[in-house]
C-alpha cells in the first residue's frame, strides 16, 4: 500500500465524515425548527388536493378560512386563493396560527401520513379535516391514540367515524352518507308511489352507507328492495351490471359515484333504453355542483339526495352565508370561479361549520388549551351552530344532529339544474334505532329490509327556494 | 477476507452509527415517522434491487407481496373491524402466517414467470401488482377499498405512540439482518449460480443448472424479504388499504430503487431516505410556488426528479458515488470482488 | 428433465380442465347466477357474448398501438395509459367547444352530430401521436437498446402527465358524447335482442383499424421494413434503410392509437384520473396473453380478456360477482404456464 494512495484516502475519509456531520446537523436543525410559543394555538387543516376530490381543495380551504375570518378575526391572505390561508385571528389574545395544510388524496393511508406530519412534525394543537369517508375513519382512529389533541371533521361522511370509532376528541358537525339521504325513502314510497325498488351502489363503504340511508327508510315505510347490485370500483365496462338491473321495479336508487356514474348510466341506457328520470333517485353525486353538470340532461326529473346543504334556499340566513360570509371573504375559489355560488358545496359548507364549531369551543374556554385540551373538548361538544341551513348540535358520540335537504333535477335553458324540494330538520345518525354501534355496518346485505318507525316520516317540509 | 478501510465501509459504518444514535440526535417525529418509514421502504426496495442486481429480474410485484403480508396480518390479528376476517389471533402467529403466505405466493408467481426475462418480466410482475391491488379493493371479504384499521404492533414493540423508538430499533435490526443476509446469499453457491443465470442462462442450463428453479427460488426469497417490510409497514401504519399497494405505491418503490441504484442493495435504503425526505419536505418549500409548482402539483416535481436521475445517472446515487470515487482516483476503491463485473441489470 | 415435462403436462391438463369447466358452467349449469345457464337463458348469454366481443374491440384498438411500438422498438411504453387519457381529454375539450354548451356541462347525444365526434377524435389521436413522437425523439431515441431505462423514462413521463392532466382537466369524471346517429338501438333479429349501435360501431372501428394495420404491415414497403425490424433490427439498419424514420412513424401510429382509443373509451365510459392506470393494465394483459409485437396476438388477447371480464361479472354466482377480478389473473396464469411468450409470441 503506497503512501500516495493513503493520501488519496485521507481526502475521502474526512470528506465522507463531513458529509455525515453536515447531514446530521441540517436534519437536526430542521427537526428543531418546530418549537412552540406558549399562548399560540396551532391549527392544521387536512384537505385533498390529489385524487378524485382534488379539485375541491379550494372549497375546503375557503370554508376554513371564511369561518376563521368571520368568527375569529382573521383575514384571508389572498381572496382568490384559499390555500394561502389566513393572517391575524385570535381567541382571547391567543393567536390562531395556521401551521400547515395537508394534501391528501381520499386514501386513508395518505391521510394518516399527512396527519402525522401536521400533528407531530409541525406540532399542531388542533386539526380540521379530512374530506372523505375512509380518511376520516383513519383520522378518528389516530385521534383516539392522541387524546390531548382536538380534531374536527372536514366534510367526510363515513358512518363508522363517529358511530363505531367513537374517539372522544373527534367531532363532526356534518352528517354521514346515510343521514344525507333522509327523506328519500318516504318520498319514493309515499309520493312517487314506488312499492318496489332496485339499488345499485359502488362496492365500498361510503356507497353502502349512502344506499343504507335509502334502504332503511324505504323499507321502514313499507317498500321492498328486490335487488341490490354492487359493481366493483374501477370497473371499466358496466354492461354486465347494467344488464343485471331489474326493469320490473317501480324505481331505482343509484349510489354509484366518481368515475363510475356516467359509465353506469350509459351502460344502463344501452341495456334498457333511455332513462326515465322519474324512476331514478340518486345520492349526492347527482346533485353536487361541479359534478352533476356532467350528467347532461339524460337524468332530468330525478330526485337526488344532498349533503345537508341547499344552495337555492330563499331564507335570509342562506343568502347571508353565501353573499356576506363566503362571498365577502373570497372573490373566487379556484378552479370553479366566483366564490358565493360555491358556498353551498358539501366541501365549503362542511369545512366551514366544523371550523366554526371548533372556534365556538375555543371561545368558550377563552383560548385555553392547557390540561390536555380536556376543557376545550368538553366545550366543542356543547357547541350549537345556527347555520345557514338549520341548527346543528352534537349527540353524545360527537356526531352532529343535522338538517337534511333533497332536491330534484330539472332543465333550465336546456341545461341540467338542481332545485331543493324537501327539508327534514334534526336527522340523527341512528335513523330511529336502525344503526348503532352493535348493528352490522352497512354492507352488501345490511341493513335488512324491515318495517319500523322513523321520527321524520311524513314530516318533510317544502322550503322556499330562489328561482 | 481481509477487512480494509474503504470509503464504502467508512460511510456504511458512519451511517449505521448515526442510525443507532438517531433517537438522541433527532426529534421523535423524525425517528418514529421518517426514519422508520425509510427503513421498511428500504427493505422492500432492497428485495427489488437484489432481484435486479443478482438475478437480472426487475420485479414490480414486490409491493404487492409486501401488501399481501400486511393484509394477511390485518385480517388475522384484528378484531372488531367492519371489514376483513376479524380472527383476533396472536400477533406473532399473524406475522408467521403473513410471511409464509407471501413467500408461497412469491414462489408460485416466480414459477409462473420464471421463463420470462428482462422487460417481459417487468411487465408480467407489474400486472401481478395491479391485480393484487384490484383484488384487495374488490374482494371485501379480505379488505375492500377502505382497508383494515387498528392493526397494532405486539406488546413489547408497540404502540408506536407510547414507544416511538422501539419499532424504529426493530426496523433497524431487521434492516441490518436483511442486508447481512443478502450479502451472505450472493456469496453462497446458490447466489453465485444465480449470477451465472443472470449473465448467461443458456450456458448455465447446459452446465446442468436448473435455470427456472434458480429464478423461482430467488423470487421467492425476495418475496420473503419484501414480506418483512410488509410486517413493519402495518405495525408502523396501523392500517392497510388497497391504495397502500396501488400502481403509485409500486412505482414509488421502483423510484426508490432507481434513485438508490439498481446495482447494489445499499442503494435501497439511501434511495428510501431521500424519497421520504423529499415527500415530507418538498411540499413546504415555498420558493417552488414561484416557479409554478405549488404543493398540489408536487407529483409533477417527483416525476421530473425521477426523470432527471434516470437520464443523468443510470445507476442512481450509488452510481454517482462510485463515479466520484473513481474521479478521486484510487483503483483500490472499486467494488468488492463479489459484485460481478457490469453487475445487475442495465439501466 | 422428465420432471419438467411432467410438470408441463400437468399444467396443460390443469389449464384445459379449468377452461372446460368454465365453459360448461356458463353453458349448462350457471347455478345461482343472475341469468342462469346459457341453455336456460340464451338471450342474456348472447348479450353477454356481444358485450364481451365489443369490449374486446376497444381493448384491441388500445393494445394494438402498444404492441406495435414494442414489436419494432422493444420500448414498453408505460405512458400508454396516459396517452389514452390525453387523447380523450383533447377530444372532449374540442367537442364541447364546438357544440357550444359551455365547458362545464356534459352533452347529450342529441346535441352532437357525426362531425362533432369524428373530427375531435381524429385531432385528439393525431396530437397524441405527435406527443408520442416528441417523447421518442427527445428522450428515448438516444437510449435505444436500453429497454429498462426506456421503460423507466416512460414511467416518469406518465407520472408527470397524469398530474398535469389532473391540474388542467380536474378530478371529476367527464365523458365524450356519442353522435346522435350512433346512439340508437338496432334489432338484431336474434332471440329478440335489441342492441346498442355504439358498441357495434366500436366493433366496426376495431375491424377497420385491424384491417388497415394488417394491410399496412403486410402490403406496404414501410410495413415490410417494420416487420423485418421486428425480426432483426441490425440487419435492417445494415441494409441502409432509414430505420429512424420508421421508428418515428411507428411511434406516431402507436401513440395515436392510444389517443384514439381514449376518445372511444371516453365515449364508452368516462375520463377521470386513474383511468390511465386501468388502461395500461388492460394493454399489458392483452399483449402478455397474445404475445408482444404480434398484431394477431393483440386481437386474440383482447378477445380473451373481453370475454373473460364480461362473463366473470355476469356468470359468477350473484353473491360472488366481486371475485371477477381473479379471472383476469387466472387467464394470465393459464397462458403463462402454457406459453411463456404469449400465444403468438416469438423469442426476441
Amino acid at each position: 500500500m503506497s503512501s500516495f494512495k493513503w493520501r488519496g484516502r485521507h481526502l475521502v475519509l474526512p470528506l465522507a465524515a463531513a458529509v455525515i456531520v453536515v447531514a446530521v446537523g441540517a436534519a437536526g436543525a430542521l427537526a428543531a425548527s418546530a418549537k412552540t410559543t406558549a399562548s399560540t394555538i396551532k391549527v392544521a387543516v387536512l384537505s385533498d388536493c390529489q385524487g378524485a376530490f382534488g379539485s375541491f381543495d379550494g372549497q375546503d380551504l375557503a370554508g376554513v378560512v371564511s369561518a376563521m375570518s368571520q368568527y375569529a378575526g382573521a383575514k384571508p391572505v389572498d381572496p382568490n386563493n384559499p390555500r394561502k390561508g389566513w393572517t391575524g385571528g385570535q381567541i382571547n389574545g391567543h393567536p390562531l396560527k395556521l401551521v400547515g395544510v395537508g394534501c391528501s388524496n381520499d386514501r386513508a393511508d395518505t391521510a394518516i401520513k399527512e396527519t402525522k406530519r401536521l400533528m407531530e412534525q409541525l406540532g399542531a394543537d388542533v386539526m380540521i379535516g379530512p374530506l372523505s369517508g375512509d380518511e376520516s375513519i383513519a383520522v378518528a382512529n389516530y385521534a383516539k391514540q392522541h387524546p390531548t389533541k382536538t380534531f374536527v371533521d372536514g366534510s367526510a361522511g363515513a358512518q363508522d367515524t363517529t358511530l363505531k370509532v367513537r374517539a372522544p376528541n373527534f367531532f363532526r358537525f356534518n352528517g354521514d352518507g346515510a343521514m344525507w339521504n333522509a327523506g328519500l325513502g318516504d318520498l319514493a314510497y309515499n309520493k312517487l308511489g314506488w312499492k318496489t325498488a332496485a339499488v345499485v351502489a359502488d362496492d365500498y363503504s361510503f356507497a353502502w352507507t349512502s344506499a343504507a340511508g335509502f334502504i332503511a327508510e324505504f323499507c321502514a315505510v313499507g317498500g321492498q328492495v328486490t335487488k341490490r347490485v354492487f359493481p366493483p370500483l374501477n370497473t371499466t365496462d358496466y354492461s354486465s351490471y347494467a344488464q343485471q338491473m331489474p326493469t320490473n321495479v317501480d324505481g331505482t336508487f343509484v349510489a354509484v359515484g366518481g368515475a363510475g356514474l356516467i359509465p353506469f348510466l350509459k351502460a344502463y341506457e344501452q341495456a334498457h333504453g333511455p332513462i326515465d328520470g322519474k324512476k331514478f333517485i340518486g345520492n349526492l353525486f347527482w346533485g353536487t355542483p361541479g359534478q352533476f353538470e356532467q350528467l347532461s340532461t339524460r337524468v332530468t326529473g330525478a330526485y337526488v339526495g344532498g349533503a345537508g346543504t341547499a344552495g337555492d334556499l330563499a331564507t335570509p340566513a342562506a343568502k347571508n352565508y353565501a353573499n356576506n360570509i363566503i362571498g365577502k371573504w373570497f372573490k373566487t375559489i379556484p378552479p370553479y370561479g366566483a366564490a358565493a355560488p360555491q358556498a353551498a358545496s358539501t366541501f365549503t359548507y362542511g369545512f366551514f361549520i366544523n371550523t366554526w364549531g371548533l372556534i365556538k369551543g375555543l371561545q368558550a374556554v377563552k383560548g385555553d388549551i392547557s390540561g390536555g385540551q380536556k376543557k376545550l373538548q368538553a366545550a366543542v361538544k356543547k357547541a350549537v351552530l345556527p347555520t345557514a341551513y338549520g341548527t346543528i348540535h352534537l349527540d353524545k358520540y360527537n356526531q352532529g344532529v343535522i338538517p337534511v335537504y333533497y332536491a330534484q333535477l330539472y332543465q333550465k335553458d336546456g341545461k341540467l339544474a338542481v332545485k331543493t324540494v324537501g327539508y327534514i330538520p334534526n336527522v340523527d345518525q341512528t335513523f330511529g334505532g336502525t344503526f348503532s354501534a352493535s348493528t352490522p355496518a352497512p354492507g352488501r346485505t345490511s341493513p335488512k329490509c324491515v318495517k319500523r318507525t322513523l321520527p321524520w316520516i311524513g314530516k318533510t317540509q317544502h322550503p322556499k327556494v330562489v328561482g | 477476507m481481509s477487512w480494509r478501510v474503504t470509503p464504502d465501509r467508512v460511510v456504511g459504518v458512519g451511517a449505521l452509527g448515526v442510525a443507532v444514535l438517531a433517537p438522541l440526535l433527532f426529534s421523535t417525529y423524525w425517528v418514529s415517522t421518517l426514519l422508520t418509514e425509510t427503513l421498511f421502504l428500504g427493505i422492500v426496495a432492497a428485495s427489488l434491487v437484489f432481484l435486479s442486481a443478482y438475478g437480472g429480474m426487475v420485479s414490480l410485484a414486490q409491493v404487492a407481496l409486501y401488501g399481501i403480508t400486511g393484509f394477511v396480518l390485518g385480517n388475522v390479528v384484528t378484531n372488531g373491524n367492519t371489514k376483513g376476517l376479524n380472527l383476533g389471533w396472536n400477533p406473532w402467529l399473524g406475522v408467521g402466517l403473513g410471511i409464509a403466505i407471501a413467500t408461497t405466493v412469491a414462489l408460485l408467481l416466480g414459477a409462473l414467470s420464471s421463463r420470462s426475462t428482462g422487460i417481459y418480466f417487468l411487465m408480467i410482475t407489474l400486472t401481478y401488482g395491479v391485480i393484487a391491488n384490484l383484488f384487495f379493493g374488490q374482494v371485501t371479504d379480505f379488505s375492500g377499498f377502505g382497508g383494515i384499521s387498528g392493526i397494532d404492533a405486539p406488546a413489547g414493540i408497540g404502540p408506536v405512540t407510547g414507544h416511538p423508538n422501539r419499532l424504529y430499533y426493530v426496523a433497524l435490526g431487521v434492516s441490518v439482518a436483511v442486508y447481512a443476509l443478502l450479502r451472505y446469499i450472493v456469496r453462497t453457491p446458490f447466489g453465485l449460480a444465480l449470477q451465472g443465470v443472470r449473465d448467461d442462462p443458456v450456458r448455465m442450463s447446459s452446465l446442468g443448472y436448473n435455470v427456472m428453479l434458480h429464478r423461482t427460488l430467488a423470487f421467492g426469497f425476495a418475496g420473503f424479504i419484501a414480506s418483512l417490510g410488509g410486517v413493519l409497514f402495518v405495525w408502523w401504519n396501523g392500517h392497510i388499504d388497497p391504495a397502500s399497494i396501488d400502481l403509485g405505491a409500486t412505482i414509488d418503490v421502483l423510484i426508490i430503487a432507481v434513485i438508490g441504484g439498481l446495482t447494489r442493495v445499499e442503494g435501497a435504503w439511501l434511495g428510501a431516505f431521500l424519497y421520504v425526505l423529499m415527500l415530507n419536505y418538498l411540499p413546504s418549500i415555498t420558493f417552488l410556488g414561484s416557479i409554478g409548482i405549488t404543493q398540489d402539483r408536487f407529483h409533477t416535481l417527483i416525476g421530473i426528479v425521477f426523470l432527471v436521475i434516470i437520464l443523468v445517472s443510470p445507476n442512481g446515487l450509488i452510481g454517482l458515488w462510485e463515479r466520484t470515487l473513481k474521479l478521486v482516483g484510487s483503483s483500490r476503491f472499486g467494488r468488492p470482488a463479489v459484485e460481478a463485473p457490469g453487475g445487475g441489470t442495465d439501466v | 428433465m422428465r420432471i419438467q415435462r411432467l410438470a408441463r403436462y400437468a399444467a396443460l391438463g390443469l389449464a384445459a380442465g379449468t377452461v372446460a369447466f368454465m365453459v360448461i358452467w356458463v353453458l349448462f349449469i350457471g347455478r345461482g347466477t343472475n341469468f342462469g345457464s346459457a341453455v336456460h337463458n340464451p338471450k342474456d348469454f348472447l348479450i353477454t357474448l356481444l358485450n364481451g366481443i365489443t369490449a374486446a374491440a376497444l381493448y384491441f384498438v388500445v393494445a394494438s398501438g402498444f404492441t406495435l411500438i414494442f414489436g419494432l422498438m422493444r420500448v414498453v411504453n408505460m405512458a400508454h395509459g396516459a396517452f389514452f387519457l390525453l387523447g380523450g381529454y383533447i377530444a372532449l375539450t374540442l367537442q364541447r367547444r364546438w357544440v357550444g354548451q359551455g365547458g362545464g356541462f356534459g352533452l347529450t347525444s342529441e346535441q352532437v352530430n357525426l362531425t362533432n365526434w369524428i373530427l375531435p377524435a381524429l385531432i385528439g389521436a393525431a396530437l397524441v401521436g405527435l406527443v408520442g413522437v416528441a417523447m421518442q425523439q427527445t428522450l428515448l431515441r438516444w437510449n435505444q437498446g436500453q429497454e429498462l431505462r426506456q421503460a423507466l423514462i416512460t414511467i416518469a413521463i406518465s407520472i408527470i402527465a397524469a398530474d398535469q392532466m389532473l391540474a388542467h382537466f380536474g378530478g371529476v369524471a367527464e365523458d365524450v358524447a356519442w353522435p346522435h346517429k350512433l346512439d340508437q338501438f338496432d334489432n338484431l333479429h336474434v332471440s329478440g335482442i335489441i342492441y346498442t349501435r355504439t358498441r357495434l360501431f366500436i366493433l366496426a372501428l376495431a375491424l377497420v383499424i385491424g384491417a388497415l394495420l394488417w394491410v399496412w404491415l403486410k402490403r406496404t414497403r414501410i410495413g415490410m421494413v417494420i416487420r423485418a425490424g421486428v425480426d432483426d433490427r441490425q440487419m435492417v439498419s445494415g441494409l441502409g434503410i432509414n430505420i429512424q424514420l420508421t421508428f418515428a412513424i411507428a411511434f406516431f401510429v402507436g401513440s395515436a392509437l392510444a389517443g384514439f382509443g381514449g376518445v372511444i373509451g371516453g365515449s364508452f365510459a368516462s375520463l377521470a384520473p386513474g383511468v390511465d392506470g386501468n388502461w395500461l393494465l388492460n394493454s399489458l394483459v392483452v399483449v402478455i396473453i397474445g404475445g408482444m409485437g404480434s398484431l394477431g396476438g393483440a386481437a386474440v388477447g383482447s378477445l380473451l380478456l373481453g370475454l373473460t371480464t364480461n362473463f366473470a361479472s355476469a356468470y359468477l354466482p350473484s353473491n360472488y360477482t366481486y371475485y371477477s377480478i381473479i379471472f383476469t389473473f387466472v387467464l394470465l396464469a393459464i397462458v403463462l404456464a402454457v406459453r411463456p411468450l404469449g400465444l403468438f409470441g416469438r423469442p426476441a
